[in-house]
């Protein structure tokens, strides 16, 4: 019996599938094993073959664990006619400090995300449509500048600073350090939490929360016992995100001077490194912990959301979501907590602009309008080079990206064979993967193979980064071509097979034409994301200067006079360039996939 | 004209038993139809003969050939999907050539094709419309007119009318019959609708719970339903339980149905003294008794008369307190309130043991 049922188990995936989509499966889980699996398991055999007490005890002490913490958590300073407040945080060591950050920046992300959701979700007000647009520009990406902008706002002698002075108040507030990246981090992140949460809200029943309403429940209790249990996949998903990126977010700890982060450990290991002996052990474990987090994250929230079943009842049928207008509390706390802090948020992105467009900014305001920086720029041929290198790897990335996004997606949707609902898991599991965790097990596993030869990734890291992107941005794609897979119903198909066609047939004349336009909306949101990767290009991509893509560029400009971000105006019209690429491309696609929330999660 | 056998075929999804051993032969150029509840099964013999689906156990055979394991595309079926299945992204014309190009035809060909498929099925002027711009029964045609063009030795029709409204079904149904009798393609039929099943098919299959019940023509079912289930399926019947009082003959039984004794017959397994059994009557069996009629005579009240059209529905509660309804001609005069006697044929009296069948 059981032989027989593993026999019809073969039978049935060579009979679903005909041979050239069980190659194509091959070749994209081949690709998943040695670009994402393979390196990832590296990182812990790596450590575990040389483990010894000296390296554990390395860890729990300075700069990986500092006890006593040092600095202080903040200073209150005499400056005479003023006092200044300087908000810093102690340094606990890398370890905690990455842990602490992102646990902090994670629940403030939630707490504004969830709060901005609900009024968005549930009331009607004048410039709702605004707050909502304004409300995702937090996420266009901009590589590095935006926490550098946040530093210039709140930082040492920042303009937040500058203007209680001038004001007359008799004290100042700078907000730097650790306390700082979590400021900067929080701004950049929370809409994250907001958009999957309102995605979360718009799903539910309204039913569920008028029969609440009709035995008795309101007001916050209605919110508390009702609402926000049924949104809990959306938060979850959304803060889940926000802890994983904050941890391996650079930007912040780099703008603020915290050298003590995992994120900046690893990263300094392998742009510093000569060779792949160079990289020390300690480093390997930290990019582990980095990815052992994040698995531990996602299978809690795995675990958690399945406990429930979170079915919105009447699933398909359209319904108006329960929107009401706001009491006069609620209407003021609207206009003056939750649209300053929007318009807060944005501060980031406005700050890249000024940077871009002004000849200087160190005061309060900018100085002169100029062009200057974007002619300087296009003139670089370092920029140029970049520019041109992450074009070529994004595009053949693409190539890539598109065989494993209509593969997977097709195989998920149509193929019911047990075991390859694993692949689901695989084609998305890259989003919640640190992407500096996928460059250390590249750059170790493959360095050490390929030491010396052509595709040696400290002679040629090009092979590399075009797969490692092909893999990171491919569940934009897989995503988009799977929502358009599920408006293709299976007789369409089988209509074809019963006519006398091929699978490789129907695919090409039924299904290709069908889903053609998914495919195309999401890889631009992926070739995109290729063009403003950062993990593996700052890492991997800096191995040799002129294979660098772009973004390495941007940090260098931004590092070269160490924190200060001394070429940050070069830098800022480089990344405004990158912005208007990203907004041409998610309209773009979200016109042609009416998807409104398709930047969920960068 | 090819013959279709189904040989001890079974399917599982997971561990639930979809087709339990399902056999049968269909004949070449027949209608024959799959009829039962849903979930009976019949949608997934129809998709294991088009070879949407493997069986895990026994043989599916067409004209001869063993196409058990072979891929849909091999084995020349055509079918006709619930929902129609027209490409969206096709106009009229391609959707119907879509198979002949498979088959390399060349180009006149293809044309003289499409062109002989659009007249039979009234489709002439329609070829460059996108589907979506087709009414439903237009819908319905280009997909008959699909399935045809490619000259399948089966053609599989699942639930071809079931998102038709109830007028355009009745035509479409009408025009299914002929054209198939024009061609004489063997066409396998399912369908839930006991009355489109009588009315369109050679033979019938019932199903139930994965398995056939029983194959018939339309009468031979409707007059000898095999056991409770199809019975009470097919028609609409009386229900009632009874004792077997006495054993008259082989098929003949006398039953005391909680003081009213009828005489009825057994179609299936041999009755003995003593033994439950439930009595199935149709509402159409009785009929007003004359004098004469002494045995299988049931007397009661009129509760309750409503004219449906075809019949008056008579609501009599017996002498005895059953229940029971009966049709009578629709100008028959009868008062509610009224003592009535009525006749029921022992033929008409089904007798089924009360063990079988009855478990749902």
């Amino acid at each position: 019996m059981k032989n027989n049922r593993l026999g019809n188990a073969i039978r049935g995936l060579t009979y679903t599938l005909d041979l050239p989509l069980v190659m194509l499966l091959f070749f994209t889980l081949i690709l998943f094993t040695l670009i994402l699996i393979i390196p990832l398991a590296t990182l812990f055999l790596k450590p575990l073959s040389v483990l010894s007490l000296r390296i554990l005890e390395d860890l729990i002490r300075y700069p990986y664990v500092s006890i006593p913490p040092l600095g202080e958590w903040y200073i209150v300073s005499d400056r005479g006619e003023y006092k200044l407040i300087i908000v810093r945080f102690k340094d606990l060591g890398v370890i905690p400090n990455t842990i602490l950050v992102s646990s902090i920046v994670t629940l403030l992300s939630s707490i504004i995300g969830i709060s901005i959701a609900f009024v968005v979700a549930r009331y009607d007000f004048l410039g709702k449509g605004i707050l909502r647009i304004i409300s995702i520009i937090p996420l266009l990406y901009t590589p590095f500048v935006n926490a550098f902008v946040t530093y210039k706002i709140f930082g040492d002698g920042g303009i937040l600073g500058s203007l209680m002075l001038s004001l007359g108040l008799p004290y100042s507030i700078e907000v730097t350090y650790i306390a700082g990246t979590i400021l900067a981090q929080t701004l950049m992140f929370w809409p994250i939490v907001y958009l999957n949460t309102l995605a979360s809200m718009m799903q539910i029943d309204p039913s569920l929360e008028e029969q609440a309403e009709n035995i008795g429940s309101r007001g916050f209790r209605l919110f508390r016992t009702i609402t926000l249990p049924l949104s809990l996949p959306g938060v979850a998903a959304g803060s889940g995100l926000v802890f994983i990126f904050s941890m391996e977010d650079l930007a912040a700890p780099l703008a603020f001077k915290v050298d003590n982060m995992m994120s900046i450990s690893i990263v300094r290991a392998i742009t510093g490194s000569q060779s792949i002996e160079a990289l020390s052990v300690e480093v390997v474990i930290l990019a582990g912990l980095l990815l052992l987090s994040a698995i531990s994250w996602f299978i809690l929230i795995k675990h958690y959301i399945s406990l429930k079943q979170y079915a919105m009842l009447a699933r398909g049928v359209r319904w108006k979501p329960r929107v009401s207008k706001p009491s006069l509390p609620t209407l003021l706390a609207i206009y003056l907590i939750v649209f300053p802090l929007v318009l807060f948020s944005m501060l980031p992105q406005i700050g890249v602009l000024i940077y871009a467009f002004s000849k200087s900014w160190t005061g309060v305001i900018p100085e002169g309008f100029t062009l200057e920086h974007f002619s300087n720029v296009l003139f670089d041929s370092r920029v140029l080079n970049g520019l041109k290198n992450s074009f070529i790897y994004s595009t053949l990335a693409l190539v890539l990206i598109i065989i494993i996004g209509t593969v997977s997606s097709y195989v998920i949707s149509r193929v019911s064979l047990r075991g390859l609902s694993a692949i689901d898991l695989l084609a998305m599991s890259p989003l919640a993967i640190p992407g500096l965790s996928i460059a250390m097990g590249l750059l170790i596993l493959y360095g050490s193979i390929f030491k010396d030869t052509l595709i040696d990734p400290y002679i040629n890291p090009m092979f590399l980064l075009i797969l490692a992107y092909a893999i990171r941005k491919s569940p934009f794609t897989t995503r988009a071509v799977y929502a358009g897979l599920q408006q293709v119903h299976r007789s369409l198909e089988e209509a074809g097979f019963t006519l006398g066609a091929s699978r490789t047939r129907v695919l090409f004349t039924i299904v290709l034409p069908l889903i053609g336009i998914n495919i195309i909306a999401g890889s631009m949101i992926s070739f995109v994301y290729c063009m403003s990767e950062v993990s593996t290009s700052i890492t991997v991509g800096s191995l040799n200067k002129s294979q660098a893509p772009i973004t390495y560029i941007i940090y260098d400009y931004l590092t070269a006079g160490y924190g200060g971000g001394a070429y940050i105006h070069q830098a800022s019209a480089i990344v405004t360039l990158i912005i208007v690429v990203q907004l041409i491309a998610i309209i773009t696609s979200n016109y042609i996939l009416k998807f409104r929330y398709s930047i969920l999660g960068i | 004209m090819a013959e279709v056998i189904l040989d001890n075929v079974s399917k599982y999804f997971g561990r639930f038993k979809a087709l339990d051993g399902v056999s049968f032969t269909v004949k070449p150029g027949e209608i024959f139809t799959l009829l039962g509840p849903s979930g009976c099964g019949k949608t997934t013999t129809l998709r294991v003969i088009a070879g949407l689906e493997i069986p895990e156990e026994g043989r599916v055979l067409i004209d001869g050939y063993d196409v058990t394991y072979k891929k849909p595309y091999e084995r020349n079926t055509a079918m006709v999907f619930q929902n129609y299945a027209l490409w969206p992204h096709m106009t009229v014309y391609d959707n119907i050539a879509y198979g002949l190009k498979i088959r390399k035809y060349s180009r006149d060909e293809i044309k003289r094709r499409v062109k002989w498929a659009l007249e039979l099925l009234g489709l002439e002027g329609l070829e460059n419309r996108y589907p979506l711009q087709l009414s439903g029964g237009q819908q319905q045609r280009v997909a008959l007119a699909r399935a045809i063009v490619v000259e399948p030795k089966v053609l599989l029709l699942d639930e071809p009318l079931s998102n038709l409204d109830a007028k355009l079904r009745v035509r479409v149904r009408e025009e299914i019959v002929s054209l198939q009798r024009r061609l004489k393609i063997t066409t396998i039929y399912v369908t839930h609708d006991q009355e489109e099943a009588m009315n369109i098919s050679d033979r019938v299959a019932i199903m139930d719970r994965g398995r056939i019940v029983q194959i018939g023509t339309p009468a031979e079912i409707y007059y000898n339903p095999y056991n409770f289930f199809i019975a009470t399926f097919m028609g609409r019947s009386n229900v009632l339980s009874g004792v077997v009082e006495r054993v008259i003959s082989d098929k003949l039984y006398e039953v005391n149905i909680n003081g009213l004794r009828l005489n009825g017959t057994s179609t299936g397994a041999k009755l003995s003294t003593g033994e439950d059994v439930l009595v199935v009557i149709r509402y159409e069996s009785f009929r007003k008794a004359d004098e004469d009629d002494k045995i299988n005579v049931i007397e009661g009240r009129v509760e309750r008369l409503s004219f449906i059209g075809l019949a008056l529905q008579v609501k009599v509660i017996t002498v005895n307190g059953h229940v029971i309804l009966a049709y009578l001609p629709p100008r028959e005069v009868i008062d509610t309130g009224a003592h009535i006697r009525l006749y029921v044929s022992p033929e008409d009296v089904k007798l089924y043991p009360s063990i079988t069948g009855v478990i749902d």
